[in-house]
């Protein structure tokens, strides 16, 4: 599935940034201007960040790389020297960054070809810090109403970062080139979209009516009913909305992984057969009390009510590692990735917290009538199988206590993420109804190296033997027992790799929600035979190199 | 001064992603990296404005060049970093 074609209302998008006039004032202290400079660096950086993490989830860790870049520009030795030299040459701060910034845009763009593409980046890091030191908000354009097909002078990496492919009917610009990280997105994200249209585009009106077509690189104004037709149709939701099967009919759950109550209604949209990963973090976070256990009800009510007729698989809190829950007063651990995080702090410290989240969630199992799907509940970083005896045991005597029928008890299931759980799957499997592996700590573990260490990066790829492996150890003892596996890392929503999970026997696949529509389309080009092949060959491949070129292999 | 000459191998040259990287080792490195097409002007590696400003393509040869505190050992890593195609990167 390619970029595609789309149809809607034009609306304009320009970030309206006034530079041009000094602040009131006539006289400017500059080393009240320097603080300023340096309070502002310090707010789009973390800006920057927090639109990296994002992009590294909804696009992809290759694409979210261009926000490094973005810090380093930000920190770059020239960046700081020009602004310094503006503001005691007498500059405000706002006009020191436009004047500093102004002289590298133009000599990027006087070149040609990928280096006049990098001064949108610039544009980006600019604007940010102007944005800081104004306190201006930018333009929201997750809140565009759904259907638009953005118009604009150009996009800049932030700005296409909160594109959501669920709501864009596509984007067209005046400017830009094919290496652009607006026409890189787009093609990742799958959003249909022309790049660098040029002057005409100007003289389309918003609200006008727009076809954008990402193969054909063209602009439509007013289509005709069969090109609105042709384009309106890539969109289908109904053909979304399908459950996956390959071409021999062996039917793939392609569930969405979701981390807030906002985030519901993108998976829907996305046509994602339920939740494979439900993080529980976001009703713990940036507050000083735990939620009640209505509060937590309602949460999940809320999710189960989104899909009716769907599984919804919740995982306990998940505290310790990175995630800081304030309340919890964590202990400060020399390696809290080794620490005191996620079961061992539900069967631990943490036991009544734990305890409040079950019932709720058990009472929200009991209340809801389910179709065919139903709440499953699933345990983070297992080790051994005391963990999930006695999460177990505590499970079955808070749904005693709430009289939950066997018939609405949830399914009681753990992550895989650390290799004793995959080394152990077999002995954890008697005591659950499935397994789901999380491949982003999992193959950290596997790895024993971290994810966005860049020394180390070429370890932490998911096509490491020895990850396929850890896989394999899990799907085996899974199918002696007939429970079900799923996936929830990043690598479960990759479609070049769908071929391979289907081959290992993965039965469902959960992802960030804008990933949903292309991973469906990658299961119906399975073909089960070749998929299993191509496991069989990559299990007994001895490096990463050799899996990456047998799954190339099977592309072509 | 130590010093290597390397052809670029990632298809993007020294821009994006594999920019990043070089600029971050050179941030890193205790030693003063240079760095620029040779018999031209080198410039500061550790500023990502100069170097994605040198605009080199893949297949180009440039010149990087180490001075202090563990320069040969920098210099193995930003040669690995120029030598790696980009989707390995």
């Amino acid at each position: 599935m390619t970029p595609l074609s789309g149809v809607g209302r034009a609306v304009w998008y320009a970030p309206d940034l006034d530079t041009d006039d000094p602040p009131d004032g006539g006289s400017i202290d500059p080393s009240a201007e320097l603080a300023r400079f340096e309070s502002a660096r310090a707010d789009a950086r973390a800006a920057i960040e927090a639109d990296r993490e994002r992009a590294a989830e909804q696009v992809g860790e290759a694409e979210a790389a261009v926000f490094d870049a973005h810090v380093q520009f930000l920190d770059d030795p020239q960046v700081t020297a020009g602004v310094e030299d503006e503001i005691d040459a007498g500059a405000a701060a706002e006009q020191a960054v436009e004047r500093t910034f102004a002289g590298f845009i133009e000599q990027f763009e006087a070149s040609d070809g990928r280096m006049s593409d990098r001064a949108d980046d610039l544009r980006d890091v600019r604007d940010r810090l102007v944005r800081a030191l104004s306190g201006a908000d930018g333009v929201d354009l997750a809140a565009l109403p759904a259907g638009s097909v953005i118009l604009a002078e150009r996009l800049t990496p932030s700005d296409t970062a909160k594109l959501d492919p669920n709501r864009v009917a596509g984007f067209a610009t005046v400017a830009g080139g094919r290496t652009s990280h607006a026409a890189i997105f787009a093609r990742s994200l799958a959003i249909p979209a022309v790049v660098g249209v040029g002057e005409p585009l100007r003289d389309v009106e918003g609200g006008a009516s727009v076809a954008v077509d990402g193969v054909e690189d063209t602009v439509v104004i007013d289509p005709d009913p069969e090109t609105r037709t042709a384009a309106a149709s890539d969109d289908d939701h109904e053909r979304r909305e399908a459950p996956a099967t390959t071409t021999d009919g062996t039917s793939i759950e392609v569930a969405a992984n979701v981390g807030t109550v906002a985030d519901l209604e993108p998976a829907v949209e996305s046509g994602a057969d339920g939740i494979g990963l439900l993080r529980t973090e976001f009703l713990f976070l940036d507050r000083s009390t735990p939620p009640t256990e209505d509060e937590q009800y309602r949460a999940y009510r809320r999710a189960l009510e989104a899909f009716p007729d769907d599984r919804v698989v919740v995982r306990t809190l998940d505290a310790g590692g990175d995630k800081r829950i304030d309340f919890l007063e964590l202990p400060d651990e020399e390696n809290p990735f080794l620490g005191e995080r996620g079961v061992r702090r539900s069967l631990g410290p943490d036991a009544s917290l734990f305890e409040t989240q079950l019932r709720a969630l058990l009472r929200a199992a009991r209340d809801f009538e389910r179709g065919e799907g139903g709440l499953s509940v699933m345990l983070p970083f297992v080790t051994t199988v005391e963990e999930v005896r006695t999460a177990r045991e505590t499970f079955s005597s808070v749904a005693a206590a709430l009289d939950v029928d066997d018939a609405d008890r949830p399914e009681f299931g753990v992550m895989v993420e650390t290799p004793a759980a995959a080394l152990l799957a077999d002995a954890i499997v008697d005591h659950i109804e499935f397994f789901s592996i999380g491949t982003n700590d999992l193959t950290q573990y596997v790895m024993a190296a971290e994810r966005g260490n860049g020394r180390v990066e070429p370890l932490t790829d998911d096509r490491q033997p020895a990850v396929l492996r850890a896989i394999q150890a899990t799907v085996e003892a899974a199918e002696s027992e007939d429970v079900w596996v799923g996936m929830c890392g990043e690598m479960a929503g990759d479609p070049d790799l769908t071929p391979l999970l289907v081959g290992l026997g993965i039965d469902e696949l959960s992802m960030s929600p804008v990933a949903v529509p292309r991973v469906k389309q990658a299961v119906t080009d399975v073909r089960d035979a070749d998929a299993r092949a191509l496991a069989e060959r990559a299990l007994a491949a001895s490096t990463s190199d050799e899996v990456a070129q047998l799954i190339e292999a099977h592309r072509s | 001064m130590p010093e290597r000459l390397v052809t670029v191998v990632p298809e993007d040259g020294i821009h994006a992603r594999p920019a990043s990287k070089f600029v971050e080792a050179a941030n890193e490195a205790a030693a003063d990296i240079r760095v620029g097409r040779p018999g031209e002007d080198l410039v500061n590696a550790a500023s990502m404005l100069s170097v994605t400003g040198l605009d080199v393509g893949p297949g180009e040869e440039v010149q990087v060049v180490a001075e202090g505190d563990g320069a040969e050992t920098a210099l193995d890593q930003l040669e690995r970093i120029l030598r790696t195609p980009e989707d390995e990167l």
